[in-house]
């Protein structure tokens, strides 16, 4: 026995004096100062080896491969854009339609060359087009069968698309907003037979970065700065300041913050708010699109209770103010984003340029809008409610939070609706509902009850809002509870198996005023039948006769036309009285950026010119901003 | 029919009933989810882009076709068996075209790896130990490494897990804690790639052995306990046999009996992955492929895990039926 404690004791101590020995830095055959590492949050692709991204999620999209490898005709920055918020990347310039807007033309930049030293021309448009005409099945192939009734190449930087119907908004197809509709390379895809069955291993490229290598198992893929970089359209902006790309499967939030503090991992493309702080706490080369409190970019995506509008339960509109009057939104705030969120009372995210087309300018009428509870006229906006999370805060987070009323607003939100249960109770009781000892019940008898559908461990913060509004709902009387959903989220959305959950069905450009992005498809038109599945985004299912005629007129109006604003701001106002959905507050997506190897990451202060969300397509402006550092 | 020609025609009719009641509910519970693949896929590549409905609808018809979705499901029933029979599983509807064998045999590997080195690594260690514990009641060092197992038994495996990933990880960085094997490091038969596999294994193989010594540890040790009560022990004893020899051939031999019957059930069911081990250190393999096919929807995918699971279960349960015989000679006599 004495011999084995010895061995054992033996075994200890070389284990102490190996271990150290085989730590090894996070990459091999790489020079770490000039690679990027970034988590991509689709996790481990299982089909890692396809690169065909105009097949349906037949592998995996922000590996690089959208951000790095592909272009299109147009970017619209969700900030403010490297050199505004348009770029016009393949096209040169903007699209040019004709006066019915059943003809759309295309100017293709020139000099631009595909990494295996093919120039990109006309006929890579039209093929690609022609492609998705023929083949169903590819990711486009429908919206380009609904729209294109015949493409022609006018000469070979010239490409004129001819509709089958009037499209003011054809060319958002090709404009990346996270991603687009990208173009393939003619001669490569005509050479492999069925587009759905290619796996194009190794991808062709348009963009500054071709592929070095990647993990069979899906776990990286790393990307090489192309020595033609010239001949892409970033070039235009500088050189691509990392050498190599990595895109990563980090793992699980508490592993993504380890990696980071060992400066393994450059940008975390989401953590747990919990996460964000110890990060803030320990690490001194890393911060947030804010460099303080709340750290987080707000994404242009408007989380909000969205009610379905087929079910009894929320057909009056004075059911779902009252549900609104009912919400604490400062507890909300601290119970999902612990106070890091961004709030909005209308129905636009306060991000990107909408602050600026539609939060301040509404200001005024937001302060002056009354509901009428048919006992008492009251005016619920509160402006003051972001001030005041930010003074909630201070005393826990001192200098970071900020104190002028304009970078509060960028930070925490303007204005919300303050909790009123009285003027609640008063709407309640003119929609037939009444209270019985602690109990509300509805007109025929039975207790209100309401399930709010939260999405589970996928989401946790949306999911811990959702049990704070729930619990709210409750102190009042209310039968509320959470479902949760986990994976049949998508399903249960789309199918309208749901009374109320917590969602978004509002998204924008950010850079660009115009809503039609998301709107276009909350016309009435588009409702489906109870039971039927219902197409993205008006999960709702709601409409109304005002808002049909706001989205025919955007239809009829060019995509830069002052007008579309106006009709914003006129589906802003629709909403606020309406309340279909109860908007809360941006996407809050906690990226992380570390300064050991690099600088020039977007930042919300010094540098708003693209999103630091590192799967979004424009992220590829990035690339030209970042340098090593020295 | 008699003897063991009967034992095992009954055994492979058994074995031939498990399967295939096993795979017909692993049928008929992938068909039952609320997930949808098509659902699934309309929302993946819609969720984040420009969208037009009345896109979707024909999306939605196109997917349904591609996918082989459109008949009812006694026709999917009826060709998934068609396939079964000749070990196609189709392709996966979550990363289609790609034939879900290619995706199953590219992770498989790696589970096996994986769980075969950290199963006999438990098994043997904590067999050892619980062995000699169960003989030598009196040694304090055995005991403490009774605790020890035992007291990192019941802690949930999480915990463990993450643990190590913070004192290795962080702490005391000195081990990867992510992927199977180093980044961009070429896959090949190299000592620097052998030693990356290596040192990438050792946080995911020693929270297994960490959490599962324990559950042996206390199985041998309790057989032993029995089996040096039993009176062939005291005459050995009695006769002068050397203690080594008693422990080796008269103790543990004896005792080990029902510990290599749930060696061969924890190797069957190595098929199934390591979910947790693989999602908390990164490490490829089926589990987590299983996880992401649940999420997706991917019903061939799932399937195809899940049968080659319930084959591998099935298989280690017959082959030990079949060896029991020759190995216990009362089994034999029955």
């Amino acid at each position: 026995m004495r011999a084995c404690r010895r061995l054992a004791l033996l075994l200890l101590v070389s284990l102490c004096a190996v271990l150290p020995a085989l730590a090894q830095g996070s990459i091999s055959n790489l020079p770490r100062k000039e690679t990027l590492i970034v988590e991509n949050p689709e996790g481990t692709i299982k089909n890692a080896g396809w690169f065909n991204i105009w097949a349906i999620n037949a592998g995996g999209q922000s590996t690089g491969l959208h951000q790095l490898a592909m272009d299109t005709f147009w970017y619209i920055d969700p900030q403010r854009g490297v050199d505004g918020v348009w770029d016009n990347s393949l096209a040169s310039e903007k699209p040019i339609y004709n006066a019915d807007f059943t003809e759309m033309t295309v100017k293709l930049r020139k000099g631009i060359f595909w990494s295996d030293g093919v120039e990109f021309t006309a006929d890579d448009v039209v093929y690609t087009i022609q492609t998705h005409m023929k083949t169903n099945g590819l990711r486009w192939s429908a919206p380009v069968q609904v729209n294109v009734a015949d493409i022609s190449a006018a000469d070979p930087s010239t490409v004129v698309f001819k509709l089958k119907k009037p499209n003011s908004r054809f060319h958002a197809l090709f404009t990346v907003r996270w991603n687009a509709m990208w173009m393939m390379p003619k001669h490569v895809f005509e050479k492999a037979g069925d587009p759905l069955k290619f796996a194009f291993d190794p991808p062709v490229t348009l963009g500054a970065y071709t592929l070095n290598s990647y993990d069979p198992n899906g776990k990286w893929f790393i990307w090489q700065k192309r020595e033609d970089w010239k001949r892409t359209t970033v070039a235009r902006f500088g050189e691509p300041g990392p050498k190599y790309v990595a895109y990563i499967d980090a793992g699980p939030p508490d592993k993504r913050v380890i990696a980071q503090l060992n400066h393994e991992l450059d940008i975390i493309h989401d953590t747990s708010p919990e996460g964000m702080f110890t990060i803030a706490k320990q690490a001194k080369t890393s911060h947030g699109w804010f460099k303080g409190f709340p750290y987080a970019h707000p994404d242009p995506t408007l989380p909000a209770i969205v009610f379905n509008a087929q079910s009894d339960l929320f057909k009056s509109r004075d059911i779902r103010w009252a549900l609104a009057l009912l919400i604490d939104i400062k507890a909300v705030s601290m119970a999902s984003y612990r106070g890091a969120a961004t709030i909005s009372a209308i129905g636009v995210p306060p991000t990107g340029s909408a602050p600026e087309y539609y939060h301040v300018p509404l200001e005024s009428w937001l302060q002056a809008f009354e509901i009428d509870t048919g006992k008492q006229k009251l005016k619920p906006y509160d402006p003051t409610v972001g001030k005041q999370i930010a003074d909630m805060l201070r005393p826990s987070m001192g200098d970071q939070i900020p104190t002028a009323a304009d970078d509060i607003a960028k930070s925490f939100g303007r204005g919300w609706w303050k909790p009123n249960p009285k003027a609640a109770q008063e709407l309640l009781e003119r929609a037939g509902f009444t209270k019985q000892g602690d109990r509300w019940l509805m007109p025929d008898g039975k207790p209100f009850a309401i399930k709010l559908m939260v999405e589970g461990e996928g989401r946790p913060v949306m999911t811990r809002a959702g049990s704070m509004i729930a619990q709210q709902w409750r102190q009042f009387g209310i039968d509320a509870t959470t479902v949760v959903a986990q994976g049949s989220m998508a399903d249960r959305r789309a199918a309208g198996d749901f009374e109320a959950m917590i969602t978004w069905s509002v998204e924008t450009w950010g850079g660009h005023p115009d809503l039609s992005f998301f709107l276009d498809s909350w016309h009435s038109q588009f409702v489906a039948q109870p039971g039927k599945p219902q197409p993205p985004r008006n999960w709702q299912r709601w409409s109304h006769p005002e808002l049909d005629k706001i989205i025919e007129q955007i239809r009829g109006t060019a995509f830069d036309d002052p007008k579309g604003l106006e009709l914003g701001r006129e589906y802003v106002k629709l909403v606020v009285r309406e309340m279909p959905t109860i908007p809360l507050m941006s996407y809050n997506v906690f990226t992380v950026m570390d300064e050991t190897y690099w600088t020039g990451y977007p930042s919300a202060e010094t540098a708003p010119y693209t999103d630091p969300v590192p799967n979004w397509g424009n992220t590829k402006y990035m690339m030209v901003r970042l340098k090593p550092r020295s | 029919m008699t003897g063991f020609p009967l034992y095992l025609a009954t055994r492979l009719g058994q074995f031939a009933l498990v399967v295939f009641i096993g795979i017909n509910i692993a049928f008929i519970v992938t068909h039952a989810t609320p997930i949808n693949p098509v659902e699934q896929s309309i929302a993946a590549a819609t969720q984040f882009g420009s969208t037009s409905p009345e896109a979707i609808a024909l999306m939605r018809q196109s997917l349904k076709e591609l996918y082989g979705l459109e008949g009812g499901i006694g026709a999917q029933y009826i060709a998934f068996w068609r396939r079964v029979a000749v070990g196609d599983f189709g392709p996966s509807l979550s990363a289609f075209p790609t034939p879900v064998s290619t995706l199953i045999g590219r992770a498989l590997p790696w589970t096996v790896g994986l769980l075969v080195i950290s199963i006999l690594l438990t098994w043997t260690l904590g067999n050892l130990l619980g062995g000699l514990a169960g003989y030598f009641r009196d040694s304090r060092s055995l005991r403490l490494a009774g605790i020890i197992a035992m007291g990192f038994h019941p802690i949930p495996y999480y915990i463990v897990a993450l643990i190590l990933l913070i004192v290795f990880g962080y702490l005391w960085p000195v081990l990867p804690i992510s992927g199977g094997y180093m980044m961009n490091m070429p896959r090949e038969l190299s000592w620097a790639f052998l030693g990356s596999l290596a040192t990438h294994s050792i946080l995911p193989i020693l929270s297994l052995v960490l959490v599962g010594l324990g559950g042996w540890f206390m199985g041998m040790r309790s057989l032993v306990s029995n089996v040096v009560t039993e009176d062939y022990v005291t005459y050995a004893e009695l006769g002068g046999v050397a203690r080594s020899r008693i422990l080796a051939s008269y103790v543990m031999r004896n005792a080990l009996m029902p510990q290599v019957t749930g060696l061969a059930m924890s190797l069957g069911a190595i098929f199934n992955g390591a979910i947790i081990t693989e999602q908390v250190f990164g490490y490829p393999g089926i589990g987590s492929l299983l996880v992401s096919a649940v999420h997706a929807g991917d019903y061939s995918l799932v399937l195809g895990i899940t049968t080659v699971s319930i084959l591998s279960v099935s298989v280690a349960v017959l082959l030990i039926d079949l060896l029991y015989p020759l190995l216990d000679p009362r089994v034999r006599a029955r």
